[in-house]
Formats: structure tokens, sequence, C-alpha cells
């Protein structure tokens, strides 16, 4: 593949099957197929328990090649399980170096924030060779989205319906999966796919642990039109909200340092989970709360150089 | 005994609709069922939700297959199969669409013995969306049981959580319709008792043990979703005006969620209307304004092949 400079280099065929069950819109699915394209056919997934679990309901499967559920704690586990089989069949010669498999392991944040992380930390610990690809839609989507370890703070969801959301704040996975320096681990966006395209070729062509989190939009779970499926995700990152980085070899590296933060309530007040911010009264210390800590993480990351 | 069936596309707000029947006919002095059913599909397909109600206790169970009511929120929904509006129906089953066709072309068209009557969406409602209310407030009206108070009640009870303007709205909307059929007070009969020798016994196919390699749900061909069509979901459709595509480096095919919209060669991109399921996500990113959106022709059967 020829080094990714702007749309023009993005694969034009694309991979996924169409006719998948998710919602109009689905910010995970399309992360999804834009990194499906790169990664190809030589592929086997191991997803765990969340709305992409329905993507390969028998007969009906949009990938061309294996896919694998788990519960949702055991995806890393699982992908394990499929590494080692492949090694085996490897080392038996019974399939050449050619018909070897990626092996991707596709879970929501409930599993990847929460669940499944220390299943996670022990993958990286042994230094399995597997793409971990997580669609962050800042809640269990798949029954209904109630909150987990990666929902914003503030947000409305089936399990925080005070005045003032989520009381809790989401987790910085980027930073605990860097913590173990596996070989790769970046933020990505689909509604930047040139940035997204670029790590997903530097992730494909690493060994070891290499994890990716992928911003998803999700029109049923954050309540907003789904058409503005982009619209939000560029800006989640033009207001700083997520930042698009990655870390390799021991460094951290924005991708993409918005020149001129856009105020995160223009991010807020298009998504109906933040509605309570500002209907019937406006939150306004609430609101100037999440701006600090936007903030101050930019404040941070330049300080450090990144 | 009442027997009420709600069908309507993921969204609609059919399953609260029902909800707040069942609630309404448990104010009201009944005793009540009510459940949503819906698979794997999300928001746009179609789903239905139904009630049951009685002054004696309820025995049956499962789906309703022999309904007094049929209550729809969402006319297109009729000529599809897989929606499955027509199931059961009998000259005494009363059909309520929400749509702009009137009854009596529905009857003739359907071949109906049955009473049809239709709900104009009103002005300010827009497409789907807020139809739910209008629909509790006309079934309320066709059963002739719940009386406005208890409407009024039953709606306050379900909606108490959205915050008092959504209350306000849909309570308004409801009883604009209550009060539009009110010479149709009534028209719903409770249906019979039902028998289980009134059913017919299942054809129960023989199927031997296989061997775990055939009996395994294993799939033996690639991106096996294209062949579930759903492009049904879709209630408006994007479509391209090629005159205005100034063929930009495929933005709409690297958008769109479902991987529906194809680029060849010549760098034409065509939308796969069997599988597009009308996010309109394509229309807000293309660069050139060169898609309009089309409403969905009423009733169109297939995924719309144009
Ligand atoms: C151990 C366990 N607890 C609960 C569930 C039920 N469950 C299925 S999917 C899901 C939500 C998963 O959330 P996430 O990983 O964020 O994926 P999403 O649904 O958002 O795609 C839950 C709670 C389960 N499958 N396993
Ligand atoms: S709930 Fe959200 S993440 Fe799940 S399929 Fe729907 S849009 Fe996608
Ligand atoms: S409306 Fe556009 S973006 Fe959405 S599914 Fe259809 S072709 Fe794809
Ligand atoms: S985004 Fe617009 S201009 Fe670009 S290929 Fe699609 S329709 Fe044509
Ligand atoms: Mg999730």
């Amino acid at each position: 593949m020829t080094e990714i400079k702007s749309l023009r280099d993005l694969p034009a065929r694309h991979l996924l099957g169409a006719g998948t069950p998710m919602c109009g819109g689905c910010g995970g699915l399309e992360a999804l197929h834009q990194v499906y394209d790169l990664l190809g056919e030589k592929t086997v997934f191991v997803n765990a328990a969340g709305c992409m679990t329905l993507l390969a309901v028998y007969p009906f499967t949009p990938f061309r090649g294996s896919w694998l559920y788990t519960a949702m704690a055991s995806a890393p586990a699982g992908a394990q399980g499929v590494r080692d089989a492949l090694d085996i069949l490897r080392g038996q010669g019974r399939i050449t170096p050619e018909e070897d498999l990626q092996v991707v392991v596709l879970t929501g944040d409930g599993s990847a924030y929460g669940m499944g992380l220390a299943a996670t930390s022990g993958a990286m610990d042994r230094g399995l060779d597997f793409l971990y690809l997580c669609y962050d839609n800042e809640g269990y989507g798949n029954t209904g989205q109630q909150y987990s370890a990666a929902t914003p703070h503030g947000a409305h969801t089936a399990t925080s319906r005070g005045a003032l959301g989520y009381p809790g704040y989401k987790k910085d996975l980027f930073s605990i999966w860097a913590a173990h320096r596996p070989a790769y681990v970046a933020t990505v966006s689909p509604a930047h796919p040139v940035d997204l395209a670029r790590k997903i070729e530097t992730a494909r062509t690493r060994q070891g642990p290499r994890l990716v989190i992928a911003l998803s939009p999700c029109p049923t779970g954050w309540d907003y039109d789904p058409a503005e499926t982009v619209a939000i995700g560029k800006l989640a990152v033009e207001c700083g909200a997520w930042p698009l980085k990655e870390y390799r070899d021991g460094r951290v590296e924005h991708t993409r340092v918005p020149k001129k933060r856009r105020p995160v309530v223009e991010y807020l007040e298009r998504q109906g989970r933040f509605r309570h911010l500002f209907h019937p009264v406006r939150q306004d210390a609430l609101l100037a709360e999440i701006q600090a800590r936007v903030d101050g993480y930019w404040a941070g990351a330049t300080a450090t150089g990144d | 005994m009442y027997r009420i069936r709600f069908h309507g596309r993921g969204g609609q707000g059919m399953k609260t609709a029902s909800r707040i029947i069942g609630t309404a006919l448990f104010l009201a002095g009944y005793e009540v069922q009510d459940a949503p059913r819906y698979g794997a599909e999300r928001r746009g397909a179609p789903i239905f939700a139904y009630v049951r109600a009685d002054r004696r206790s309820i025995n049956e169970r499962g789906v309703i297959d022999r309904p007094d009511l049929v209550a729809v929120a969402d006319d297109s929904l009729v000529a599809l199969p897989a929606a499955g509006v027509r199931q059961g129906i009998d000259s005494h089953t009363v059909l309520l669409l929400h749509g702009r066709t009137p009854g009596a072309a529905w009857q003739e068209r359907l071949n109906l013995a049955g009473p049809v009557f239709t709900l104009a969406p009103a002005a300010h409602v827009e497409a789907g969306h807020a139809s739910a209310a209008r629909v509790v407030g006309a079934v309320a009206r066709l059963l002739g049981v719940v009386d406005r108070d208890t409407l009024i009640a039953a709606i306050r009870r379900e909606l108490a959580g959205l915050g008092d303007s959504e209350l306000a709205a849909n309570t308004r909307d409801a009883l604009a319709a209550y009060d539009e059929l009110a010479d149709q007070h009534g028209a719903v009969a409770e249906g019979g008792a039902v028998v289980s020798r009134d059913f017919l016994p299942p054809r129960w196919i023989e199927l031997g043990l296989d061997v775990a390699a055939l009996a395994a749900p294993a799939i033996h061909a690639p991106a096996t979703s294209t062949a579930v069509q759903t492009g049904l979901w879709r209630t408006v459709r994007p479509v391209i005006d090629h005159a205005r595509c100034n063929r930009c480096w495929w933005l709409c095919s690297t958008f769109c969620p479902e991987s529906a919209i194809a680029v060849g060669g010549d760098r034409v991109p065509v939308i796969d209307y069997d599988h597009c399921k009308g996010c309109l996500v394509c229309v807000t990113q293309c660069p050139t304004h060169a898609i309009d959106v089309e409403p969905e022709e009423e009733g169109t059967p297939e995924g719309g092949r144009s």
C-alpha cells in the first residue's frame, strides 16, 4: 500500500458487506468499514458482546473471513487462542506465511474501558500479536445506552438521569494502554478518514499488541439526527474533546492539534444527551467545568511538546 | 379481550405508544399485557409492539395474531411483507394508518372488508418521529373505553421523565387526534376468547442430528449480509445529481457507514438502494451539495430500484 497523504489515497473499494443490522448513521460501523478496507480480507475478528455482535448473525456476515464471538470480558483471551492456533498451523507447515491472518479484537467501550480491561492488560503483558479496535460510543449501546467507563462527564444515559447527567469522568484508556508500552496505541475518528487510515496502516505493519480507539458517534445513544454523524465527529476533534494522537516507541504524539479550538458547547449542544445542560436552565458551572478540563488537557499536552 | 398491535419503524415511538395505551387501559381497570417485539434491527427498521387488555385475567401469551386493532405509525410499512402489518387481519379488525392516503383507497388496494381509518400527519409533525402521540390519541378514541383524563394520566406516567415541554407537546398532539376521531368512538370491538383447538398445528419438519461439521453455523461465502435488503428501512432517499457531482475523492463513499456508495474507475459514485438506510450522512458531507433528498415513494415495496 502506498503512503496515505490525502483522500485520493484511500481505498475506493469497500470490503465490508452492506445489509448489517446497525442503526442508520452508525459511527461505529463507519469506522469499521474504513478500517476493514485497509486491513483486507486476511483477518479474523474476535468480537465481544455489544452492538457489533449483531453484525454476524447466521447465515449473514458482512466479513469476508472468520468471526468469533466472545463474552464481554474475554475478547483478548479469545484472540490469544486464535493467534496460538495460527502459530501452530504455521509451525506445522499447514498454512503458508501468506495464508496467515491478522487477529483483530473488535469491542465496544463497555468491554475495552471496563469488563475487558484486565484481559487486554494480560494480552499486552504477553506481547500478543494482535490489533484491538475499540469503537467508543461512550456507553452500553446495545442494551440501551447505560453508562460505561467511557461516558463523558455530564452526559445523560439510561442510568444517569439526574439533572447533571453522568457524575463520573471518562477514563483515560489511551494512557492506560500506553503505560503497558505495547507496539502501538492510537485514537482515531471516522470523521477524519485520512488520519485514521495512516494510523491503521502503521498498526497493520507493526508486530505485537496494537490498540486503536475510534470515537464513534451514535445517533441512537447520543440522541441526534443520523445525518449529523460526521459533523459531530469532526466537532469532537475541533473542540479538543477527542484528541487525535498516537503512542509508539515510548512517545506520545498528537497527529492533529486544532489551531483554534471551537468552544466545547458547540459540540455538546448538538446532542440530545447533553440537552439538560442547556434546558430548561443552562448549567453554566458544569459547562465551564467541562471546558476547563479540555483546556487543561491541551495546556498539559502542549507543555510536554506533543 | 382487546388485542391491539402497533407497527412502526425503530425510533418512531411505537413501543412507547403501546406502553401508554397499556397504562391507560390499566388505569381504566383492565388487566393488561404490553410487550415490544424487535429483533436485531435498529432505528428505521420495522418493529411492532402489542397490548392485550381484559376485565378478566389473561391467559394468552405471545404475539397477537388475531388483532382487533392494528395501529401503524408509518403507512409505508403496509406494503412490506417483513413488517407483518396485515398478519391475521380479518373483517372485524380495525386498521388505523398514519399517513395521507385515504382509508377507502387502502380498503380497495388491500381488498379489506374491515374499517380503515387514516390519521393525517399534523402540520408541525416532522416525518415519522412525533406521529406516535397522534396514534396514541386515535387508538384511545377508537377503543372507546379510555376517557380524556385517563389518557392524560397515562401519558404523564410514561413521559414525565422527558420534561414538561415534551410532555405538554405529546399530550396536546394525542388529545388533538382523540378529538379528530370523535365520530369513531368505540369503533373497535373486543375479540372473543381464543381456544387452543382453533390454532393450526405446526408443520414440524424432522431434522436428524448432524455431525458438528455440518450442523455448526459455518458460513461458506463472503459478505452474505448483502442478501439483507436494509434499503427497506429508508423513509427518504439520497439521489446524486451527476451534473453537480464533481467526482471528488469519493467523500460520500468513504463516509457512508453502510458501504452503500460504490465508486468505479470513472470515479462516478453510485448508491446501492437495496442497502442504503437513508441516514443522509452522504448528503451532509458532499462538498458540492450534489446529493438531493427525496421522500421514499409511498409503499414502494422493494428497496427502491429506481
Ligand atoms: C458479562 C456481561 N454482562 C452484560 C452483558 C449484556 N450486554 C450485552 S452488550 C452490552 C453492552 C456492551 O457495551 P459496549 O461494549 O460499549 O458495546 P456497544 O453495545 O456500545 O456496542 C451488555 C451490557 C453481557 N453480554 N455480558
Ligand atoms: S446503538 Fe449506536 S453504536 Fe449501536 S448500532 Fe446503533 S448507532 Fe451504532
Ligand atoms: S443515505 Fe447516504 S450515507 Fe446513508 S446509507 Fe444511504 S448512501 Fe449511505
Ligand atoms: S461527495 Fe459529492 S462530489 Fe464527491 S463523489 Fe460524492 S456526490 Fe460527487
Ligand atoms: Mg459502547
